[in-house]
């Protein structure tokens, strides 16, 4: 009983944090209906900062706490005035959403530039010994965690429901229209919300720092904590916030103890799931149901691009040379090396452009079926003697099973609901990966043997460039046709109205489902060739950072047009490779593309040149040919 | 002569939290007619076309399309029967051109799959210039041939529920439910529209409408319903509808007697 009480005092104490973090996302999505995934970055930024002034530069605590809250909280202020706000008005909901993933990539990518990698400890307050009270032992830093919290909690509840300005916030979240009509100033209250969750993470982060191992990527785990917790109780609710913080804390406490760690992290995805499935709206918010005889109201769309015809095809051929004559120009070597992984990584992206660039399925869990392929085949190769190529169909033929499960599950979730889905299934695979004793554990698997197709074995770097190129081509080709017909248009009408879809005719579960397994099938290869051509398969290479790195790739290259992840998987996979000193900055230099890019370049590098290469093909707006008929619209 | 009615609707109702937004409505389509479907505002009108297309299941009654009943059928399986709807505020897609968003109205007629589309082999090729070529007929039809290869969401309003009204015309419907085509034209423009909805009609197809244009709905329909406040009131040709006095106690306020 001892041990229940204590492992529940434990939950509880994780939970508060969880419940700090939630509530901060919470805030934001309420005001803007974005869930934003850089909240854990700024935790660790003002706890590393608070250890940088009360450790090393020797401040008394108090000074060195109030200095890191208000440090993160104007670092927040700035961050959302150039980033998040602008983009607010120019962005639809899931660009938005990636955008605060790159804005996580870039604050972990900080974070490692100034403090490195390895663990950090801070000391807790009010020294190391724990309280014992009635009988029960707290952490010492627990009353002061509970106390943050009271404060968070409490000043969160009297600014939204006591303060004009509370009520000003709720209103843009309900309709930001409107609420300009009505004198609001949408974007400084949007700002104002940012920095009141950077705040709020920050005075989370500081006081949970102490009971906790601290390193840069630690931001992730505070992120994926709180929007479980967020999902679980409801997004748009401050009990909601707290009350599934708690639960969620609790019951990973318990798993831990009582089963494994392994477990309890894939009972918090498991709850994830079934929340999202059973109750979408959360455990603690009534239903809210919505009207579908009436479009989405959705702020912004994507431009159309369109470069076809004579021009687009001699655009491709002359590609197509460069790439073939590509390792002669470059040589052997690491470069070389680096040109076949941006090759198979492109095939990944690829999967993901059909299903999230074509048919709007936000997918944040791509790097699963890259693990699956990867480790299936790998497995087979190593342990059981298959060959590569049956190996590679054998993960091609689970990562279909579990696409197909996996899109039946999440049939009815959208938008950010489908994005966490997704997110959960990505991690459940990472711990999978590195928890199971088949998979080699987080050491990975080694004497991975060379790709072969029956004798023959693609060893060298440029019998595999040209097998990579050789996959891409057919399948490029193969997807073109598909893209440009009526299963393509069937995947573009779903990706803006699903309803209206249905309405002529589109069986949409089946072409979603279809988009699922395209991505998935795609996934599978890429990650069973990776295994192939580095002859060495970790957990790290396979995880949920590679998933947000495929989303850059397809956003910078461009998304919808098939090829642009190529450039984008060029860039990301080249640009340390080139530059070695930037190699330390790579995490800093994507998180940064990722939120630049979507920023200013919205229809990718690619999308931009075909743009301005078809600039008398592009569609243009109506009032130009309205004019010229003399009417106005 | 009993020809099987395009459509039936048998003692529908809908209600939404406390209000009965439909109450035990009964109607029935002749086959090759156009019938309008009016009321004031908040009639039910459109919530009758979502029960219809199983937007939303009704919560008592039963819908007939040709005899068959629509219980229990989504709203794709629906369409594939070659009942298709517009919406009232035009449900364009974005990111597709008015060509692009016209052909996926086709979907329900495309033979070739999608791996036949994807090695982009003969057959699919020509079926996709021969959808062209019909998409672009119905475009010309209703004076939007210019506006072919423009962003759709970018149109006016009017525009935009023309090319909505193409767009279920590629599907080749049996019955087309319209929801308001005329809000948003001026009266030139209304004119056409009546002279495509008459076209539409002689071509074989039912039609059924909501309007609140009247005389639109007096000069193209040859039957109209009438809602108010969730019931059904009244039913005839349109002059018979125009004297009826429940018809113009609902409408108080509006036209009164011959227009």
């Amino acid at each position: 009983m001892d041990q229940l009480t204590q492992i529940v005092i434990g939950g509880l104490v994780q939970g508060i944090v969880f419940a700090i973090v939630a509530l901060g996302m919470s805030l934001v999505y309420r005001v803007t209906g974005i869930i934003n995934l850089a909240q854990g970055g700024f935790c660790v930024i003002a706890a590393l900062g608070y250890y940088q002034l009360s450790q090393v530069l020797g401040w008394p605590p108090v000074a060195a706490f109030v200095a890191a809250a208000a440090g993160t909280t104007v670092f927040g202020l700035l961050i959302g005035a150039a980033t998040f706000v602008p983009a607010l008005s120019r962005l639809p909901n899931s660009s938005m959403l990636m955008l605060t993933a790159g804005l996580l990539t870039f604050l972990q990518g900080l974070t490692l530039v100034i403090w490195g990698s390895q663990p950090y400890a801070v000391a807790p307050f009010s020294g190391e010994q724990p309280i014992t009270l009635a009988g029960v032992r707290f952490p010492s830093q627990g009353p002061w965690i509970v106390g943050v919290a009271a404060v968070v909690v409490l000043g969160t509840w009297y600014l939204l429901t006591r303060t004009a300005s509370g009520k000003a916030l709720l209103a843009c979240a309900e309709n930001p229209h409107a609420a300009r009509l009505m004198g609001i100033d949408v974007s400084r209250l949007t700002l104002f919300s940012f920095g009141l969750t950077a705040l709020i993470a920050a005075l989370g982060g500081i006081a949970v720092a102490p009971i906790i191992s601290l390193e840069f990527d630690t931001g992730g785990f505070f992120t994926n904590a709180g929007f479980i917790a967020v999902a679980i109780g409801g997004m748009s609710s401050l009990v909601g916030s707290v009350g599934g913080g708690l639960f969620l804390g609790v019951a990973e406490q318990l798993a831990a103890g009582y089963v494994s760690s392994l477990f309890s992290n894939a009972l918090a995805l498991a709850l994830l799931l079934v929340t999202l499935l059973w109750r979408p709206q959360g455990l603690f918010m009534p239903r809210r149901t919505r009207r579908l005889d009436v479009r989405e109201d959705v702020r912004v769309y994507r431009a159309i691009v369109r470069f076809r015809g004579v021009r687009a095809a001699a655009v491709g051929l002359v590609a197509l040379a460069v790439l073939i004559a590509l390792p002669y120009l470059v040589g052997e070597g690491g470069l070389l090396s680096s040109l076949v992984i941006t090759g198979i990584l492109f095939i990944g992206v690829l999967g993901l452009d059909v299903l999230m660039g074509y048919a709007g399925q936000v997918s944040l869990g791509q790097a699963a079926f890259l693990a699956i392929g990867g480790y299936t085949a790998a497995i087979l190769a190593t342990t059981y003697d298959f060959s590569p190529l049956v190996g590679t169909l054998a993960g091609m033929a689970v990562s279909l099973v579990c696409a197909i499960v996996l899109s039946l599950v999440t049939m009815r979730l959208r938008g950010a609901y489908l994005a966490l889905a997704t997110l959960s299934f990505g991690l459940l695979v990472d711990s999978l990966t590195v928890g199971l004793n088949i998979t080699g554990g987080p050491s990975g698997l080694v004497g991975i043997p060379s790709f072969a197709i029956g004798p023959y074995s693609f060893d060298s770097d440029i019998s595999m460039y040209y097998l990579v190129l050789g996959l891409i081509v057919v399948l490029v080709a193969a997807l073109y046709g598909g893209m440009r017909s009526s299963f393509g248009r069937a995947l573009q009408a779903i990706r803006t109205d699903q309803t209206a879809a249905a309405a002529l005719g589109i069986d949409v579960p089946r072409y979603k489902m279809a988009a699922f397994a395209i991505s998935a099938l795609l996934g599978s290869l890429c990650g069973s060739l990776y295994a192939f051509d580095f002859h060495f398969l970790s957990p790290e290479m396979v995880s949920t950072p590679r998933s947000f790195e495929m989303i850059a790739m397809q956003v910078v290259g461009g998304e919808g047009m098939l090829v642009g992840g190529l450039v984008g998987s060029a860039l990301i996979t080249l640009l340390p490779t080139i530059f070695q000193p930037l190699a330390a900055y790579k995490t800093l230099a994507e998180g940064a593309i990722l939120v630049l890019a979507f920023q200013y370049l919205p229809d990718g590098i690619v999308g931009t040149i075909a743009r301005w290469l078809s600039a008398e093909e592009t569609p243009k707006p109506a009032t130009a040919q309205l004019a010229a008929k003399g009417q106005a619209p | 002569m009993t020809r099987v009615a395009a459509l039936q609707g048998i003692g529908l109702s809908k209600t939404f939290g406390g209000l009965k937004a439909v109450n035990d409505v009964s109607f029935e389509v002749p086959a090759g007619s156009l019938t309008a479907l009016i009321g004031p505002n908040g009639a039910g009108k459109t919530t009758l076309f979502n029960l219809i297309t199983n937007l939303f299941p009704p919560d008592t009654g039963e819908v007939r399309y040709f005899g068959t009943s629509l219980s229990g059928k989504g709203p794709s399986e629906i369409a594939g029967l070659g009942l298709l709807r517009t919406f009232q505020t035009a449900r364009v897609f974005p990111g597709m051109t008015a060509l692009e968003n016209v052909l996926v109205g086709a979907h329900r007629q495309v033979k070739s799959n999608a791996y036949a589309q994807m090695l982009w082999l003969g057959g699919a090729r020509r079926e996709e210039a021969r959808l062209t070529e019909q998409a672009d007929a119905l475009l010309d039809l209703v004076g939007l041939s210019s506006f072919r290869d423009v962003a759709a969401t970018s149109l006016p309003m009017g525009a935009q529920k023309l090319i909505e009204v193409c767009r279920a015309m590629m599907a080749k419907p049996r019955l087309l439910l319209l929801d308001e085509p005329a809000a948003g034209l001026n009266d030139a423009e209304t004119a056409e529209l009546a002279a495509l909805l008459r076209a539409v009609r002689d071509s074989g197809i039912t039609i059924m409408v909501v309007e609140h244009n009247m005389s639109l709905v007096m000069n193209v329909a040859d039957q109209v319903v009438v809602l108010d406040l969730g019931s059904f009131i009244a039913r005839g040709t349109p002059a018979e509808v125009q004297r009826d006095r429940r018809v113009i106690e609902a409408y108080l306020g509006l036209q009164h007697g011959a227009a």
